[in-house]
């Protein structure tokens, strides 16, 4: 892996060279939300940030996305398929969790069936990543999961802030390619100066979580969850700033001539999330849908697609809740629990 | 106060008065304080009171209704006047609920207190009322913070710093006064003032961002409707994609919806993830029922709500 360096002020220079061949995207500072947004110069940016309000997810799994149009004249019918991409994209400061829950989604959206839009998205877009901060926030859990928030890794290139400068990981071709647009501006470092800059490992609070499947899953039937789910809204705000939630809804917008089939996010915290056509719903009240939803992230995405885990400790859902429905308390509950029962 | 409400809150559990307990504890880190459910006298200990206790809790009363038994809630004096809607409204029987009303002395805004400390919220660790100012533990280090520069917005107009339809009572509450410097239709009037387009083109930009979470809808004391016509599939009156100008007509619905009805608790404006100024919106409702009938939601259980009334005095300004 290449090492090197650029100072702050060329960082700037080279973004805003990707930015006349790409679509740069990064975190933009809008009424005092961060957001992911393309931007036109590197000077929109704002770099120095906790984490974004919603996930990175949404540049590559849209809230909403538009997937064909279609129109009715008479007998002939068109359908016009949506392109996903205009330009390739290089995005630039997303954070090591957010990295890892791409990876997370490629399973649901690449295995098996490949989803074209996602996967078009997902080839199409270069990642710069960005170090967290030293100390991270305090809500921050990701280490529990075994990820290194200063770790390159899913990334094409890393940036570590290092004071006046950042410390550039350059770690795969495409990464490569788009250092190369400006060399000028980057100083190759040896390994030895490079260890030198280089932050000591990020210190986290780190739960062992090597029971917490299994306890987790002799629990279907506690009643926990009864009362886990009192102070629950019912709001969607977990699930859609979670940068590994994935559930969609599908819906034509128009008339029977003319209109629009969209995908969009949908939330298994909303009640008619399970409804079913004949009326039955086998997650009727918040009990069921608040277990559904750790059970996920904990059990049954990491069987269905043999992860460890379905949660990358971004904290997001923890922070928003306007509950105060916190996802590590639950898991220090579950691991509280003495053994599993036959539930 | 705090030893007073664990004491009260004991005795109701002890005596079997109610099934639970709706009040408020703190959750993983100390700046963040949540509604929790008190079900043994044990937990009691775990209820907390201070500047902090920000949700209107009187929305929980209604999950408990078909418990059988009562259950006991925690009010500020603001949070009263959904439990006394909810009354009016026929949700909600008198007798099906204890309160405890608590005074309060002003909330704390987080976002506004972070912005005043200049630190992550994460590193306080305590927000004490200490009369016209509060006392903020940052860093282990005690700093003063003028309640003019972080009380949340409403309570710059608090009507009500005592609970005033209550089973229980912690006490009086020594007013604050804060020269607030306007009236408290003061956003909504700059608004009025703005040309329509300008005015559209503000709302726009805000609904915009809207993910259609639901969290406005679902934190609201008021959207207790068992179908949501937002989810209702047959007819299908809002599409479901966060598209802006649906994103638009379901602010619209909800605020037409809670007219006569919203007390100003706020709490869909602190729930928003996205920073919707929906207090704003929900204010414009407010003052148009102040307006036209002189009614204001919530202040006395035997007023009727205008909405529901017929009187041949109405103004019908619009005709």
């Amino acid at each position: 892996m290449d090492r090197k360096k650029i100072s702050k002020t060329d960082l700037s220079r080279w973004l805003d060279r990707i930015a006349e061949t790409c679509d740069l995207i990064g975190p933009v500072k809008e009424e005092e939300v961060v957001q992911f947004r393309p931007v036109r110069s590197s000077a929109e940016l704002t770099l120095d940030y906790a984490n974004s309000l919603l996930p990175p997810k949404s540049l590559f799994f849209p809230p909403v996305e538009e997937l064909f149009s279609y129109q009715k004249r008479g007998e002939e019918i068109k359908l016009e398929q949506t392109k996903p991409l205009e330009k390739d994209r290089v995005v630039v400061g997303i954070r090591k969790c957010d990295v890892e829950s791409l990876s997370l989604l490629d399973r649901v959206f690449l295995e098996d069936l490949e989803d074209v839009s996602y996967k078009d998205r997902r080839d199409r877009t270069a990642l710069i990543a960005l170090a967290c901060p030293t100390p991270p926030r305090s809500s921050c859990f990701c280490t529990s999961f075994g990820i290194d928030p200063l770790s390159p890794e899913g990334s094409d290139i890393l940036l570590t802030d290092v004071g006046k400068d950042y410390l550039v990981d350059v770690a795969t071709e495409k990464g490569r390619e788009l250092v190369a647009l400006a060399d000028d501006l980057f100083t190759k470092l040896t390994d030895k100066k490079a260890k030198e800059l280089q932050p000591p490992p990020v210190d986290m609070p780190e739960l062992d979580l090597s029971e917490l499947r299994e306890k987790l899953e002799g629990l279907w039937e506690d009643d926990y969850w009864e009362k886990l789910s009192l102070p629950c809204l019912g709001c969607g705000i977990c699930t859609y700033v979670c940068p590994t939630c994935h559930c969609f809804d599908i819906a034509d917008v128009g008339s029977t001539s003319d209109g629009v089939r969209y995908r969009c996010w949908d939330s298994c915290m909303y009640k008619d999330f399970a409804l079913m056509t004949s009326g039955v719903n086998p997650r009727p009240t918040k009990r069921e849908r608040v277990r559904n939803r750790y059970f996920h992230k904990f059990s049954t995405f990491p069987s269905r697609y043999g992860t460890n885990y379905a949660c990358v400790g971004c904290a997001r859902c923890l922070v928003h809740c306007p509950g105060g429905v916190e996802i590590t308390t639950v898991m220090e509950d579950i691991l509280a629990k003495e053994g599993a029962s036959d539930g | 106060m705090q030893d007073e409400l664990r004491e009260i809150v004991r005795k109701l559990l002890a005596d079997g008065a109610i099934e639970y307990f709706i009040g408020y504890c703190q959750g993983s880190e100390p700046h963040r304080v949540f509604p929790c459910f008190v079900t043994e006298e044990s937990e009691v200990e775990k209820l907390v009171l201070g500047p902090l206790c920000l949700q209107n809790l009187s929305k929980y009363v209604l999950q408990a209704r078909d418990l059988g038994g009562k259950v006991g809630v925690l009010v500020k004096g603001c949070d009263t006047r959904a439990v006394v809607e909810l009354i009016k409204q026929h949700q909600l029987e008198r007798d099906k609920v204890v309160v405890v009303g608590v005074p309060c002395q002003g909330q704390v805004d987080p976002r506004k207190l972070e912005q005043a400390l200049g630190v992550p919220l994460e590193r306080v660790t305590g927000v004490e009322d200490a009369g016209d100012e509060f006392t903020v533990t940052v860093d282990g280090k005690a700093r003063k913070v003028g309640k003019e520069q972080v009380l949340r917005d409403k309570c710059f107009f608090c009507k009500h710093p005592m609970s005033f339809e209550y089973d229980y009572t912690l006490g009086d509450v020594v007013p604050f006064i804060i020269d607030a410097e306007k009236s408290e239709y003061a956003a909504v009037e700059a608004l009025e003032e703005l040309p329509v387009e300008e005015r559209r083109a503000f709302w726009r930009k805000q609904f915009e961002r809207c993910i259609r979470c639901n969290a406005c809808r679902e934190a609201c004391y008021g959207c207790y409707c068992t179908e949501c016509l937002f989810d209702r599939k047959v007819p299908r009156w809002l599409d479901r994609p966060p598209l802006p100008e649906e994103n638009e007509i379901y602010h619209l619905i909800r605020a037409v919806h809670l007219a006569g009805r919203c007390i100003d608790c706020g709490e869909c404006e602190r729930v928003c993830p996205v920073r919707i100024p929906l207090s704003r919106l929900y204010k414009k409702v407010q003052k148009d029922i102040a307006e036209l009938f002189g009614y204001e939601a919530g202040m006395e259980l035997d007023t009727v709500p205008p909405l529901v009334n017929f009187d041949l005095d109405d103004q019908d300004p619009f005709m």
